[in-house]
């Protein structure tokens, strides 16, 4: 059986032979060609509802705010400099709306701290109801954010701390601390359940 | 740094292989010295393995598509506006709006109905036929007929109901159950109509003509909006019709006890021709139900357009099968639905909210959107057969090892019964059905059979309605009387054998 690590490398691999196509893809768009974008929403689209799964913990917001993503890379794609890997600005853009909903949401709770539309436990889909992942998943979101995001980047999507750095906008020592402190965090939660999670 | 916490750290990314060499070369010391360093990789490397139990969330088939809506709806939007023009126009459009109210101040309400216009347009996006994700079976559109129910998704947790209330205007309630109940009143009626394999198959046909105008009767989107359209009540009575005329043809004597006064040449005729007018007239009203409104408004539903979609999901359901086995369309019950109890504020729709049911009555005039020639002609008939016509719902329990008999309960309209029965007594029926050419003196060889296997239990209960009908109280208590003797006939009969037969077999049901 593939282990998730070598599926990872196998998709890192991947994604460097596809650095070609998404340029060609952007050309094509910028040249007038719409039908290219799609193209780019269907190859990223699902990694991109992962991130923000996994970081909302709420499977209700993920179309939102994936469609929030893909609007602005609509609307910018234009302006791409083709300095960087197309999914660095994706996944940085990402980043940047989950912030910006957990933002909302802990704005929200100020005013509604009892009837919050968007409370976690409200809307459970059959994934979520799955105990371990969902265990696991309420762990991260216990998180603080700043190690919540790289810690899913790496452990989840199995990104490279350069990846997780420049979408992150941080140094990569930066990266290299927050994912030691956030996998410290995750098991001293975890603790007590550990025995039936490696089960 | 602290020295503990920089080797912690590097061991962390000498987990993720994202070391130097000579960082890799320190780690690899430090660990084949220290045994706390290697409790602290194991300690990581279990951290680091949670991320691996972390589910993907599953695909979702229309994401693509609403995208594209959304980005074509925002084509013509300015995304440039500088910080200080909102200001600006807020104080203009105050200015404005104190300068018109003193003019003319009928203009708000005129706004207000503009805006009417476009919440409606927004809740109409997207919408979806949710019973298309249903799947629904010959037994569904059969149910639909004859209990007005029918599912709203492919685990069969959400119902639609459609009903009457005492004053005859028509309602609708989404359902939701944790209860799996046993529906199988199709089978029921092709055994009571007598129906061969070749007759069933003609009303396997005329059954399945109506699932395609059934799926674009109730549409949702993904901002909870449930679309329904009044049709739906109609095609209720169009399905029931038509199988009363296909009954007639092909069960005569059958048929005449479900509408002992028959039906006419001239009123197959209106069926007929009335039945394909509705099957071919969708009609472009809805009833919407969205988090913060009801209303009533015309919905052009591109069925063309929905099924180039499909094709499309069903190659992908050939290409990933699994994933799209779970795509399942469900209804939340919105909290906010409790505010609407004020007539008024909903222009005299009506909505009920509990736990897992939320009802939508109907305003005044009922239901008669699309005028429909002959409808008037086919409900007379309709009514008739309903009322000769029950089926039943059944709900059996789990057995416990600890108990000797099982609660069975069952459901005619708005009616529960129960019924108990002692399994660890002799079944005859179930005997004989499980043990063809029993020999009671040579009872030796038997197959165990399961309570539920009880075909007299099933075909008591369906026939007791029957008997109510075609027998007076004192004849029913007469027929059960006599079968009871027969029983203790038996019994006596058996005793040589040692086994005991019970009367309460088949005990009267209590409501």
């Amino acid at each position: 059986m593939i282990s998730k690590e070598e599926e990872n490398k196998d998709l890192q691999q991947s994604q460097i032979l596809s650095i070609d196509d998404d340029y060609s893809f952007i050309r094509q768009f910028i040249d007038g060609d719409k039908s290219a974008f799609q193209v780019l929403v269907k190859r990223h689209k699902e990694k991109v509802r992962n991130i923000i799964y996994i970081t909302m913990n709420n499977s209700a917001l993920v179309d939102d705010i994936a469609q929030d993503v893909f609007i602005t890379v609509y609307k910018n794609l234009k302006h791409f400099r083709f300095e960087s890997q197309f999914t660095t600005w994706l996944y940085r853009i990402t980043v940047n709306k989950c912030k910006d909903y957990l933002r909302k949401m802990n704005v929200r709770k100020i005013f509604y701290p009892i009837e919050d539309g968007y409370e976690v436990s409200e809307h459970t889909s059959p994934v979520e109801n799955n105990d371990i992942s969902k265990i696991v998943m309420d762990a991260i979101s216990k998180l603080p954010v700043k190690l919540r995001m790289p810690l899913i980047m790496k452990d989840i999507e199995g990104f490279s701390y350069q990846e997780i750095s420049e979408a992150l906008d941080c140094e990569m020592g930066t990266v290299k601390s927050r994912i030691f402190r956030g996998r410290e965090k995750l098991k001293e939660i975890l603790q007590p359940l550990e025995k039936e999670l490696m089960n | 740094m602290n020295k503990d916490l920089r080797n912690s750290e590097l061991l962390s990314a000498y987990l993720d292989d994202e070391l130097s060499s000579e960082e890799k070369a320190e780690v690899e010391k430090l660990l084949s010295t220290s045994l706390e360093m290697r409790k602290k990789l194991d300690d990581l490397k279990k951290a680091k393995q949670y991320g691996n139990l972390v589910k993907r969330i599953p695909e979702s088939p229309y994401f693509e598509t609403k995208l594209m809506a959304a980005i074509e709806g925002h084509k013509g939007q300015c995304s440039l506006i500088k910080k200080w023009i909102p200001a600006a126009a807020l104080v203009a459009v105050t200015v404005i709006i104190m300068v018109v109210m003193k003019l003319e101040p009928g203009v708000i309400d005129r706004l207000w109905e503009d805006q009417k216009v476009a919440i409606a347009g927004f809740y109409k996006e997207n919408l979806q036929p949710v019973l298309l994700a249903a799947n629904l079976t010959n037994e569904d559109v059969f149910n639909f007929a004859f209990n007005n129910e029918l599912p709203l998704d492919n685990t069969r947790r959400q119902y639609l109901l459609l009903g009457y209330d005492d004053s005859g205007k028509e309602f609708f309630e989404i359902r939701s159950s944790d209860h799996k109940i046993k529906r199988e009143s199709y089978n029921e009626f092709i055994s009571a109509m007598n129906l061969n394999d070749n007759q069933k198959k003609t009303v396997d046909s005329i059954i399945g003509s109506y699932s395609k105008a059934l799926e674009a009767q109730v549409l949702v989107n993904e901002k909870n909006t449930i679309a329904i359209n009044p049709n739906l009540w109609n095609l209720r009575k169009a399905i029931f019709a038509d199988l009363l005329v296909a009954s007639e043809k092909l069960n005569k004597s059958k048929f005449d006890r479900i509408v002992p006064s028959g039906i006419t040449d001239v009123e197959k005729v209106i069926v007929v021709n009335t039945l394909e007018k509705l099957k071919n007239t969708s009609g472009d009203q809805y009833i919407f139900v969205t988090p913060d409104s009801i209303f009533e408004e015309s919905y052009q539903f591109d069925s063309k357009l929905y099924e180039k979609e499909m094709r499309e999901l069903e190659k992908q359901i050939q290409l990933n099968e699994e994933k799209v086995k779970q795509f399942t369309l469900n209804i939340r019950f919105d909290s906010t639905y409790n505010s609407y109890t004020d007539a008024q504020r909903v222009h005299s729709f009506r909505i009920q909210i509990d736990s897992n049911i939320c009802r939508v009555d109907l305003p005044e005039p009922q239901i008669a959107e699309i005028p429909i020639p002959g409808m008037a002609t086919i409900d007379p008939l309709v009514e008739q057969a309903t009322n000769n016509i029950h089926f039943y719902a059944y709900k059996i329990p789990k057995i416990e090892k600890t108990k000797t008999e099982i609660k069975i309960e069952y459901y005619n309209d708005d009616s529960v019964y129960s019924y108990v029965v002692n399994y660890n007594k002799l079944n005859l029926d179930s005997l004989a059905e499980a043990n063809p050419g029993l020999d009671l003196y040579n009872l030796e060889k038997l197959k165990p059979v399961k309570p539920f296997d009880d075909t007299m239990l099933i075909k008591y209960q369906f026939d007791r309605d029957y008997y109510h009908k075609y027998y007076s109280d004192d004849e029913f208590k007469k027929r059960m009387e006599e079968l009871q003797k027969e029983l203790q006939q038996l019994s006596e009969e058996l005793q040589n054998q040692k086994i005991r037969v019970h009367r309460e077999v088949t005990g009267t049901p209590k409501k």
